[in-house]
């Protein structure tokens, strides 16, 4: 026990207060765990110098200790951060060091709280640092569909206005161009398309939660609509069973208030002769809905008794529902 | 890895570690299937399964694209490892197999993992040092599930939560951690499971009540923690913790959202969650993001806590697109749900998205005019057979617990989760006309009722779990009782 934070002298004006798990309670509590020493004196320090509120350097490296033996603990991370900014730390070295924490525990979501924290300071970051992305694009070599990530990366594009850079839209790309089905880089290119901007609230679709009808925009520029439904085809074509260019199609469509039927006849390659797909199916069920209900109910019918039965309940209630419009 | 702990063998992990599977590198680039490859694997697809199991269940979905993808190839391995579990051949397996070719719950087992799961844990767990809540609740309710009296711990659960209450409001992870929504969570319903006056009186409502007033957020939502990130998970949270505890819905005066005109904990909040619907239909994290069903379900049951369904989720989302997100959650043959387009089955997605069918299918249902169950109830929407299927099939881990799917350890997030989806398709949830709470803001939120589904079932009577409250996800009573207790505690 050479190096505690007990036998320090550099801590020794700090009273540390020890961990209370409920043992002392006598009524033995649940779910406890046999801590490393090193851990104890460690958070033992680190109550009695957040007890303090301290900011100073040594309380940093003691952060940086604690988060080395548990990057799941959320405090410590709360704690840094404050810290950093009291000493205006250098945050590029900061972002350096978090980068090799982030690709060594994929998982965790502490580690992008605090880099959106970091990022959201206007003193340090007016512009987006240059490496920013190309971490980014590490990160999902790893794993390509994070979720923390991608969503520390939508807030990304949202902070710095990044909806219009083209290297948002090349990476979105080279994902896909990668994995056509992943999922997480088609909702991104919505969002760069199709979300809204700036002046509106914090994302989503258009208009959600006003009144108005959500992913609707009062004015679109036809060319990009065109284009988005050109990728989306292509994208089709390459795997017609990919649930995900469908769907993106749809939401293009509904922000051009334009209808489902001009995809009839794309829809009907993967349908006519040899099914190819359950979502052209539903695509012309859909299509097929407003005035021939009697061929959208053998649409339906086709996907639940052949080729997508184990949602029977929901295409009964489909063909149901549209017996009622009838 | 076994661990060791003064010789005994702990069965418990801890699930935040979980790695996807590895794919090597140079199976990563798109390439085309053969034409003659057989779907879906080599050995298993070829074998008869148990009598009793439709084909629905194992074989390979009728289409399947030529171009494979990483994607493609998790799903291929994924359907590989589950189809020996479906069709009721694999040798750890435990039995007896009924009619159906579905394995029996092993209570017994299941039930000494949880127990289990709540003793001491060895060094390795430190990561587990901010989760100590959760570790109690996912017990305590896989233990009520299972029919266990779980008061026979309140005197270690008080005992346990005391230290990580804050003076200033709310649970922390931990003894000394700042408080945090999801803790508080964890906190106050295991606080409810194991009742009594003792542990109701724990909690300081008081500084609940500021505390959660300093989380409260300009656009309507709510961040997890002072300092944290605004997620869906903080306002369902939020929003158990006011309902269950009868905090005043008014905001404390010194919350920084009334400086903005709001003055109520619900004030735009119904619109915060409406942002977070995407063009898929399903709901993400925070607005913008991908759907995910684990935050559908934070924030259908939130739209449910603070008022009927059929009027909060039918005016905050598109109904027939979210339908359709959700009902494609489930896919065959494995029969359970994932949690987003193009991601694997996963057992815990059995109660995230498993648990959002009730609460549309009473919005579907509309206004309660009754004491009894709605007379022509839109019924149940997605496959039962399927999910119970999987979780019968390929969630049970041969010593006890429930996983994620075969091939991954049990742990006790889903033990939980999945023993709650299981319970779920086991019973038919609505509302009534009759509230058990006082409250005109939360009298929906405290009409439901539970009653066994009889028809149509693939798993036996001795597999039945108790119903829990589709809302707050603790058996029905425990949530009355501690709210009822609150309502008549003056503030």
């Amino acid at each position: 026990m050479a190096d505690t934070y007990a036998n320090n002298p550099e801590w020794s004006d700090v009273t540390p207060i020890p961990l209370d798990d409920g043992s002392e309670s006598g009524a033995m509590p649940l779910a406890t765990i046999a801590y490393p020493d090193e851990y104890l004196d460690a958070t033992s320090y680190l109550r009695a110098v957040m007890a303090a509120n301290e900011m100073s350097e040594r309380a940093l490296k003691l952060t940086e200790n604690v988060i080395s033996m548990n990057p799941a603990h959320y405090t410590v991370w709360i704690y840094r951060a404050r810290i950093l900014f009291a000493l205006d730390k250098d945050l590029l070295e900061e972002l350096e060091w978090l980068n090799g924490i982030s690709l060594k525990y994929l998982k965790n979501y502490q580690i992008w709280s605090h880099r959106q924290i970091l990022m959201a300071s206007e003193t340090h970051f007016s512009t987006l640092p240059p490496k920013e992305l190309d971490f980014l694009m590490e990160m999902f070599a790893q794993d390509s569909k994070n979720y923390h990530v991608w969503t520390y990366r939508h807030w990304l594009v949202r902070r710095f206005g990044l909806w219009d850079l083209p290297r948002e839209l090349e990476d979105v790309d080279a994902l896909l161009k990668a994995d056509v089905r992943n999922n997480s880089a088609w909702n991104h290119r919505y969002m760069l398309r199709f979300g809204p901007r700036a002046d509106k609230p914090d994302g989503g679709m258009v208009a959600a939660g006003t009144g108005k009808v959500p992913g609707v925009h009062d004015v679109v520029d036809e060319d990009v609509v065109d284009s988005e439904l050109e990728v989306a085809k292509k994208a089709i074509l390459k795997a017609p069973e990919n649930r995900s260019p469908w769907w993106y199609a749809r939401g293009v469509l509904r922000a051009a208030s334009r209808e489902l039927g001009e995809w009839e006849e794309f829809a009907g390659l993967f349908v006519k002769g040899e099914v190819k797909s359950t979502h052209a199916v539903e695509w012309l069920a859909d299509v097929y809905a407003k005035e021939r209900a009697e061929e959208a109910v053998g649409m339906l019918t086709m996907l639940k008794e052949k080729y997508d039965p184990v949602r029977k309940n929901y295409w009964d209630y489909r063909i149901k529902m549209l017996g009622q419009v009838a | 890895m076994p661990l060791t702990v003064a010789g005994k063998h702990r069965r418990v992990r801890f699930p935040s570690t979980n790695q996807p599977a590895q794919i090597p590198r140079e199976q990563k680039r798109p390439r085309t299937r053969p034409a003659s490859s057989h779907p879906a694997g080599k050995m298993t697809s070829q074998e008869a399964p148990r009598p009793g199991i439709p084909a629905l269940f194992t074989q390979p979905p009728p289409i399947r694209d030529p171009l494979v993808t990483e994607s493609v190839d998790l799903q291929d391995a994924t359907i590989e490892k589950c189809l020996p579990f479906l069709k009721g051949l694999h040798s750890s397996q435990k039995g007896p197999f009924n009619v159906c070719g579905v394995p029996a719950l092993q209570r017994d087992d299941h039930v000494g993992y949880l127990y289990d799961s709540l003793e001491d844990y060895p060094a390795g767990f430190v990561a587990m040092d901010a989760s100590r809540p959760w570790m109690v609740y996912w017990a305590l309710t896989g233990l009520s599930l299972l029919g266990e009296d779980v008061t026979s711990v309140r005197q270690r659960v008080i005992k346990t939560l005391q230290p990580m209450q804050n003076p200033a409001g709310g649970f922390g992870g931990g003894h000394g951690q700042t408080s945090h929504l999801a803790g508080s969570y964890a906190a106050v319903l295991s606080l409810a499971m194991v009742g009594g006056e003792e542990a109701y009186a724990l909690v300081d409502r008081q500084s609940m009540w500021r505390w959660l007033g300093r989380l409260k957020q300009a656009d309507g939502g709510f961040r997890v923690c002072e300092g944290g990130e605004e997620d869906v998970r903080g306002a369902y949270c939020a929003m158990t913790i006011i309902s269950l505890l009868d905090l005043p819905l008014a905001l404390p005066p010194d919350a920084v959202g009334r400086s903005t005109g709001m003055e109520n904990f619900t004030d735009e909040l119904p619109n915060y969650l409406a942002r977070c619907q995407t063009f898929e239909g399903g709901i993400s994290g925070s607005p913008g993001v991908e759907a995910h069903g684990a935050y559908a379900f934070c924030a259908l049951a939130c739209l449910s806590i603070i008022g009927p369904p059929e009027e909060t989720i039918a005016r905050c989302m598109d109904l027939p697109l979210l339908l359709s997100w959700l009902s494609a959650r489930q896919n065959a043959p494995e029969g359970g749900f994932s949690g987003r387009t193009n991601k694997l089955v996963d057992g815990c997605y059995s109660h995230w998205v498993g648990g959002c069918w009730p609460l549309l299918q009473s919005a579907i249902d509309g206004k309660p005019q009754s004491a009894g169950p709605p007379p022509q109830a839109v019924g149940s929407l997605f496959s039962r057979e399927g999910l119970d299927r999987y979780i019968l099939g390929c969630c049970q881990s041969p010593h006890g617990g429930l996983r994620d799917k075969p091939g991954k350890s049990p742990d006790s997030y889903h033990t939980c989760y999945v023993l709650a989806g299981l319970s779920e398709t086991q019973h038919h949830h609505y509302r009534t006309d009759i509230s058990a709470s006082s409250s005109e803001v939360f009298a929906s939120a405290f009409s439901w009722k539970s009653s066994p589904i009889r028809e149509d079932n693939v798993f036996e009577k001795n597999d039945r779990l108790t119903a829990l409250h589709p809302l707050y996800v603790i058996p029905h009573q425990a949530a009355e009782r501690m709210r009822l207790w609150y309502e008549s505690e003056p503030f």
